[in-house]
């Protein structure tokens, strides 16, 4: 894992833009891009007559915490260090059913820099005995003719080769267990974030995402 | 559309024998004569809508030999190849093209087993002419005149005698052998047709396993009888028989596993119809017809390692529909047409679960009305009413009109609306594809039943939509305007433009309804889309002098998604930039619109002619503008298609991939000697352009020679 950091140029932005108004003791914004985040990468091995398998995935979730830019080992699943896992398509949050936490969170239509703000209301906790609702973040593809917003990948793939491409303008807004908040976005699903994905060469359940994580009590993603 | 994965090899293959080129003597006579219009005999330059027809002359000059040829090199119609259905089809202002009527003699062709009509079915040797209409035709037809109606008229017996016999060898081991024989006289008339067709096919990628067509073989018999019962009273029967039989080798790909196979496919079609015609009088003409036809196709694959039989497949159709029509002149500047019938048909396939017939039923009736006020106006109102046993009733009005500002310029407005029914794979698949991923096909009429056994049996893992809401299908319906000016300068110089925009609703598309618990996609049908198409047609011809004629067409056309369209207005489409990775807002410039179309298509045609010597030659051009790919499944020999869109959106926009434009450049020369010999060479798309994934139905360069001899002694009546 990758982490490259962009907060020093965010803030210099926003002081120019702001100047005098800007708080000097207010935390900066922290902006950063991970990228081949595993999230249980097992190769696909073919069963003739049955459907292709992966024989060796651990089916454990990869624990991420945004303040710190880092991955939680899966043995603290049941501490409130995390804020976000990732297991295939599968994006999961601390809390209610997933973990011990309050995280919550929604996916807001938009670019990522046009949201500047995390919207007051709307946020989700998981909960998987309520179906598809009880997650901020669908695990399914979005399927053609669908308005629904709160899926983050569709199928670009032939029906029967899956290639798995985040929707653009798809913005996942996280409010943490402290009440922080995050926007992230999904930028890619195969390792090294090819342009256009090839599921027989690219290793697929390897995210690369931006967030931007505002450490103060506000709103603002500035 | 998202159903059919394995069969696309065996369509592609099906398909045949495409070569490019067309026709052209653009010169139009004003007594030239079309039916397909009005259900009449008309005058091509007196019709209030817009009528391509392309004549005898102009199929010989290009030394085509399939209907798709022919088809191509009209400016507005493009053959598409069928990546995701079968064969290649005629997509007629940015439809596609299971949305234009083909007609034989006036009667449709069944066997749009996939969707859409195989069109190197149909030989030409036998084609007196092409006549297209333009814009939906439901008025008269019915279903599927959305976009248009193609009719293909063949010979009739002339006066005296007639004999004829022609032969072709060209690339590809393509042999082509025709023969005619008719006779004419007052009271009986007999025509003969035969044609045998064959070919190698060609391999676009000689690297993989069989050939993107395989080589395969048909033989047509066309036969025409008419008797004058009284002088009022004429029976006539036309009967017509093909049959195909193709050798198919494919490499398959199975969970993984590459698997060679081979096979054979064969299809088969008859009709014959009988018509029955009494003039009462100089105003009144009845006709009464009863048209039945039948189309059958099958094919199999075995595995090459161990001979089992790997893939498997059958479908048959029939149609069956009496009609009367009567004709009837009220005064001498106006004609009312009348007619009605009903359509009976049954399906049965391997794809329905099991071998039984699907039947439905049409009644319906139309009217015409035909008004010349004045020498100056023509004004013809129709319309038709359909009523089904599954989707209901449907009623297509139309309505055109003419108006000669000069002699020799006139403007045409005409509207109507158009409808296409659900068809019985729509309804009635029960169709589990093993070989193209695991996935299920369920039509309308089956889905519910099938889904509460699976549902029963805890089956289902998770549902993409709520089966409750798979109702009937209703049908795909058009409106549609067509506004044209066509003129004439001193015998030199001629053209038209039309304009058109077509709405079309309902369109039914699949949708994946659930998922099963072996985690395989359950699909079934919905009425979701709507979309529309409009563009601008021109065509001009200049003749240089006696001996040299130019002629140019050229077509613009916007085919859109209203619904993608929306969103895009309302800013909820985005694009990823392939470099940041970061999105962007989609704008409604950047939206390309529907896979398949081309925005500009065209073409230029150079003829010579020396009609002293028996000499004529000609150069022409065909131009097709770059398009996107999408919704494709399967693959063409093996190399999967892949997809204009970049990861981001599933809408076609000017930052995806496209498919490069590409011209076609045909040339060939003919002599006639002592008026009954018929030399004819040529070489179809000279420059060898071939694009093996994409564009499978365009074959390489292509030579020819053909031979024949006409012998005829004519016979005045009377």
């Amino acid at each position: 894992m990758n982490k490259s950091v962009f907060a020093p140029c965010v803030l210099a932005l926003t002081m120019g833009m702001w100047g005098c108004q800007q708080s000097e003791e207010q935390p900066e914004v922290i902006s950063q891009t991970i990228t081949n985040l595993n999230a249980d990468y097992a190769p696909l091995v073919f069963n003739p007559g049955g459907p292709p398998t992966r024989p060796a995935e651990t089916k454990k979730y990869t624990l991420f915490n945004f303040r710190t830019g880092q991955i939680i080992p899966n043995a603290d699943s049941a501490s409130g260090s995390w804020d976000i896992g990732f297991r295939a398509t599968s994006i999961i949050f601390n809390s209610g059913t997933s973990g011990p936490g309050t995280a919550a969170a929604q996916v807001v239509v938009g670019t990522f820099d046009e949201i500047r703000e995390a919207p007051e209301s709307g946020f989700i906790q998981d909960n998987k005995n309520a179906g598809p609702s009880g997650f901020a973040v669908l695990s399914s593809p979005l399927t053609p003719g669908s308005t629904a917003t709160n899926h983050w990948w569709q199928n670009t793939g032939a029906t029967t080769s899956t290639i798995v491409s985040p929707i653009a303008g798809r913005v996942i807004v996280v409010r943490t267990a402290d009440g922080k908040y995050v926007k992230m976005e999904i930028l890619s699903y195969y390792e090294n974030a090819p342009a256009s994905p090839n599921n027989m060469v690219d290793k697929d359940r390897f995210y690369t995402f931006r967030y931007v994580y505002q450490p103060a009590e506000s709103r603002s993603f500035e | 559309m998202r159903v059919v994965p394995l069969l696309i090899c065996l369509h592609v293959a099906l398909s045949g024998y495409a070569q490019l080129g067309v026709d052209t003597l653009a010169n139009r006579n004003l007594e030239e004569v079309v039916v397909t219009a009005t259900r009449t005999e008309r005058e091509l330059g007196a019709l209030p809508m817009p009528v391509t027809l392309v004549g005898k002359a102009q199929i010989k000059s290009i030394g085509s030999v399939r209907l798709h040829d022919v088809l191509t090199e009209q400016t507005g119609l493009l053959v598409v190849p069928q990546v995701n259905g079968q064969g290649s089809g005629l997509q007629l202002q940015g439809f596609n093209p299971d949305y234009t009527l083909i007609l034989l003699d006036g009667e449709p062709i069944i066997g749009r087993y996939t969707g859409s009509l195989e069109l190197s079915r149909i030989a030409v040797g036998n084609i007196r002419q092409i006549e297209i209409v333009k814009g939906p035709s439901s008025s008269l037809y019915g279903s599927d005149a959305l976009a248009g109606v193609v009719n293909i008229i063949t010979e009739r017996p002339q006066p005296g005698f007639k004999m004829g016999l022609s032969a072709r060898y060209g690339a590809n081991e393509t042999s082509d052998l025709n023969g005619e024989v008719g006779f004419s006289n007052k009271i009986f008339s007999a025509y003969l047709f035969a044609n045998r067709f064959g070919t190698a096919g060609y391999d676009l990628s000689p690297e993989n396993f069989g050939k993107t067509v395989s080589p395969f073989r048909n033989n047509t018999f066309h036969s025409k009888f008419a008797y004058r019962i009284t002088p009022r009273t004429e029976l006539a029967v036309s009967a017509r028989f093909f049959d195909e039989r193709q050798d198919l080798n494919f490499e398959v790909a199975s969970n993984g596993e590459q698997i060679r196979t081979s096979g054979s496919g064969f299809a088969r079609d008859w009709n014959l119809n009988p018509t029955l015609s009494h003039r009462f009088s100089d105003r009144l003409k009845v006709t009464g017809r009863f048209y039945s036809t039948r189309y059958a196709t099958e094919s199999f694959l075995n595995s090459e390692r161990d001979g089992s039989r790997y893939y498997s497949d059958s479908f048959q159709q029939s149609f069956v529909r009496p009609e009367a029509v009567g004709e009837y002149f009220v005064t001498p500047d106006q004609a009312i047409t009348v007619g009605g019938g009903y359509v009976f048909e049954t399906v049965a396939t391997t794809r329905y679960g099991d071998q039984g017939n699907r039947e439905q039923g049409t009644a319906y009736g139309f009217f015409q009305h035909e008004w010349t006020p004045t020498p100056k106006w023509s004004v013809i109102t129709g319309g038709r009413y359909d009523h089904n046993t599954i989707y209901g009733g449907q009623f297509s009005p139309k309505l055109s009109a003419r108006y000669d500002i000069k002699p020799a310029w006139s403007v045409k407005l005409s509207g109507g609306v158009g409808f296409k029914a659900p068809d019985f794979r729509q309804l009635y698949f029960n169709f589990f594809n093993t070989a193209g991923g695991g996935y299920s096909v369920l039509g309308t009429e089956v889905a519910n039943v099938r889904l509460n056994e699976l549902a029963t049996a805890n089956l289902i893992q998770s549902w993409a939509f709520d089966p409750s809401l798979l109702g009937k299908l209703k049908a795909e319906q058009s409106w549609s305007v067509n506004l044209g000016s066509s003129f004439r300068l001193n015998d030199k110089l001629q053209g038209d433009a039309n304009l058109f925009y077509n709405s079309i609703d309902n369109l039914i598309e699949s949708q994946l309804v659930a998922t099963t618990t072996a985690n395989q996609n359950i699909y079934s049908y919905r009425n979701i889309n709507r979309a529309f198409t409009t563009g601008l047609e021109l065509n001009g011809s200049y003749n240089l002098t006696s001996r040299w004629q130019v002629s140019a067409g050229y077509q613009l056309l916007y085919a859109m998604d209203k619904d993608v369209l929306g969103s895009i207005r309302r800013g909820e489409v985005f694009w990823r930039d392939p470099e940041t990775l970061a999105s962007q807002r989609l704008s409604t410039s950047e939206y390309f619109g529907l896979y398949n179309r081309s925005r500009h298509m065209g073409n230029v045609k150079l003829f010579f002619r020396l009609p002293e010597r028996g000499w004529e030659a000609n150069v022409r051009v065909i131009y097709r503008g770059k398009f996107g790919v999408g919704d494709v499944i399967g693959n063409v020999q093996g190399e999967v298609i892949p997809p204009s869109n970049k990861p981001g959106n599933n809408v076609l926009d000017v930052h995806d991939d496209f498919v490069a434009g590409y011209a076609l450049v045909n040339v060939a020369v003919a002599k006639t000697i002592m008026n009954c010999f018929r030399i004819q060479g040529g070489v179809d798309n000279v420059f060898g352009y071939t694009e093996p994934v994409f564009i499978p139905n365009v074959p390489g360069r292509l030579w020819y020679v053909s031979l024949s001899y006409t012998f005829s002694k004519s016979e005045k009546l009377n």
